[in-house]
């Protein structure tokens, strides 16, 4: 998915065929951030020169990767480049604790146009989908397209959305979000159907299709950063269970006696392993104020903030067990902003899984390859998934 | 299920997932750093315009990579304590501290020289030149009194990729920009100088949603180069997005100051008309 395979994604480091492919992939990149370009402009915003990309283009051309026209600039002809694009399109949108991320893709799973924004913290849901409504409909603009030729948005949440009411069903996990039918209202404002779920169950599905978790048939996607869930990956797709809430680890019990959660228990795993919580540890320090701070902090060896890391890599462990052992999955990928990690985070958390697990052997457990991207891919991989569903009965 | 052996089942349960600790907290406080010393540090600025007293005793710090919102009504003092730090006014109280020197800025010349850069709200951006002569506007770049564009081109290349500024050619004349992208131009000029404090002044205002968030995310890059940002501005939504403390102003006083990620809007929005009372 997302247009390539493993092998072909990675010729030799510093041959000319991975030069050309770093070169090709600029490109694109470029293309996705503004649309269209001319191919002067396209040597500006790559920093390649314009005889490179004149050959590039063309191989792309050729491939039908990129359409070209002709065009004027300040009075002078010019090539004109865009990706090409099949026909129908679909959006993906993330809205997470502190971020919102949109893309879009055409059904071929190209991802078009990508763009993303930071919230803040205490975000409500008329504000921050209006303004997802409005992001949406300038991007697209910029693709010479409009609202009406997305055939479907997948839409990616933090927290479960109950599938009867359409509202998140642990009220009090997001403030300002409680009491709204989501899909509904994101759908009233952009006349299109909408396909909402969690930010567990998206990037795990995403991880699913083409990242970390390809090919696994039983996994465990967790996705730590200012909040923790989780997504059951069965036979390449996410059990949601009865009510949505299937694989909610951010909310397993790791202590009884532990602080209250804004979900109305105590001790859930979010309150001692999420991102709150490790900022707490930092409330006096002028240095740090969010994740990102810490994670640097960690890497230039801070031994507090490696601590903190070890300390939430080892309860995640601890939730980790309970679910393996249930469950008893291949492989446990971990996403999220905290997923950056890597081993600081990982290695505790691998130790305490391996000691809490039943048996000998625990899940492998690896950081995700789609990074922050993960959720909204997801989001684009559901989206595209439900086209069929909709467009099944217009066909008859 | 009885609550008696629920409270048995669970007690197991957790003696199994303890580890080394007994009881699980989330982990000791992290052990205090050598004290982080403030990019920029303002204390007891006082400033009178005739009988209008327009700042008293105010204090404003900013640390390395960190985004301080400045927040108030209008009048509350906000522009009148940047334009102090800019050089523009020279306050009639107070001292200003600048990396742990105490400092005196005399005009606009000397800020910048500090390496304060400041964005105010109209850009001053010349709309018939294009973006690379905007951005080094005062600071061609010269080869034997010659300009040197070719140089000057590249860097401009360097600068907005490094910031990922989206503007399809640097050749682009600033009067056919966006308004987000003039903002971008703006932004990104003030850090031609290699300033180590931007002061934007109302960086969103009156841009689109694209604009608005293409304008966020450079501030976030901005804090990621361990800048220190002062962002005076009005939408309470964009500044609980992107700051980390917000200093709120009113009537020419500090009533509050929080941090960003442990604050609603209503306590901010009540510090700002005065419906609550914070005194530092």
């Amino acid at each position: 998915m997302y247009g390539f395979d493993v092998q072909s994604r990675h010729p030799t480091p510093g041959s000319q065929t991975s030069l050309r492919e770093a070169n090709r992939a600029r490109i694109v990149e470029s293309l996705k951030r503004h649309g269209h370009l001319t191919q002067v402009e396209l040597a500006g915003a790559t920093g390649l020169s314009a005889a490179t990309i004149s050959n590039i283009v063309k191989e792309l051309s050729a491939a039908g990767v990129v359409n070209t026209a002709g065009t004027s600039r300040s009075g002078r002809r010019a090539v004109e480049v865009t990706l090409a694009r099949r026909q129908g399109l679909v959006a993906g949108l993330h809205i997470s604790k502190r971020h919102m991320r949109v893309a879009i893709s055409d059904v071929d799973r190209t991802v078009v146009a990508e763009n993303h924004l930071p919230l803040a913290s205490d975000h409500r849901h008329d504000r921050e989908m209006d303004r997802a409504a409005l992001l949406l409909g300038d991007m697209v603009d910029a693709l010479d397209a409009s609202v009406s030729d997305i055939l479907v948005l997948g839409m990616a949440l933090p927290h479960p959305v109950d599938p009867l009411t359409g509202m998140i069903s642990t009220p009090g996990l997001m403030r300002g979000w409680d009491g709204v039918a989501m899909a509904d209202s994101m759908s009233e404002r952009i006349q299109l159907p909408v396909f909402v779920d969690t930010e567990a169950n998206m990037g795990g599905l995403a991880e699913l299709r083409s990242g970390a978790a390809r090919g696994i048939t039983s996994g465990v996607y967790v996705r730590v950063g200012n909040s923790i869930g989780g997504s059951l990956l069965i036979n390449g797709s996410s059990y949601r269970g009865a009510t949505g809430r299937a694989g909610e680890i951010g909310h397993v019990m790791i202590d009884p006696r532990g602080p209250l959660c804004a979900c109305g228990n105590k001790g859930c795993l979010e309150v001692f392993a999420a991102g709150p919580a490790l900022l707490e540890l930092f409330r006096d320090d002028p240095g740090i104020h969010r994740l990102r701070d810490v994670l640097l902090r960690a890497e230039a060896g801070d031994s507090g903030a490696t601590r903190a890391l070890a300390d939430a890599g080892r309860h995640i462990g601890a939730a980790a067990a309970i679910i393996s052992t249930m469950f008893d999955p291949e492989m446990i990928v971990v996403g999220g902003e905290l997923a950056e990690a890597g081993e600081l985070l990982l290695a505790p958390l691998r130790h305490e899984l391996e000691r809490a697990t039943i048996g000998t052997i625990a899940p492998t457990v690896v950081t995700g390859m789609l990074g922050d991207r993960a959720a909204v891919l997801g989001c684009l991989a559901a989206a595209i998934d439900n086209v069929a569903a909709e467009w099944k009965p217009q066909i008859r | 299920m009885t609550n008696r052996q629920f409270d048995g089942q669970s007690d197991t349960m957790a003696a199994q997932i303890r580890t080394e600790e007994t009881p699980m907290q989330a982990s000791p406080a992290a052990l205090p750093l050598a004290p982080v010393v403030p990019l920029v540090s303002m204390s007891g600025i006082s400033k009178n315009f005739g009988a209008v007293r327009a700042l008293t005793g105010v204090d404003l710090e900013v640390y390395p990579g960190e985004v301080v919102a400045l927040v108030g009504d209008n009048g509350a003092g906000k522009s009148t304590l940047v334009k102090i730090l800019a050089g523009v006014f020279k306050p009639d109280a107070g001292s200003i501290t600048f990396a742990g020197t105490p400092v005196s800025i005399g005009n606009p010349a000397e800020a910048h020289d500090l390496g304060i850069a400041t964005v105010f709200q109209d850009l001053a951006l010349c709309d018939n030149l294009d973006v690379v002569s905007n951005l080094w506007l005062g600071r061609e770049l010269a080869v034997r009194g010659v300009l040197d564009h070719v140089e000057m081109e590249t860097r401009s290349w360097a600068l907005l990729r490094e910031l990922s500024v989206r503007i399809p050619s640097v050749r682009a004349r600033v009067a056919t920009l966006s308004g987000g992208q003039r903002q971008t131009v703006a932004i990104a000029r003030s850090l031609i100088g290699e300033p180590s404090v931007v002061i934007l002044d109302e960086p969103t205002a009156a841009l689109g949603v694209a604009a608005a968030a293409e304008v966020l995310n450079l501030i976030e890059r901005l804090r990621e180069r361990g800048l220190g940002v002062i962002v005076i501005s009005h939408n309470i939504t964009d500044v609980q997005a992107v700051s980390d403390r917000i200093v709120v102003l009113r009537l020419g006083r500090n009533n509050g100051h929080f941090r960003t990620d442990e604050v609603t809007n209503e306590i901010v929005i009540s510090a700002i008309t005065g419906a609550s009372v914070y005194s530092r």
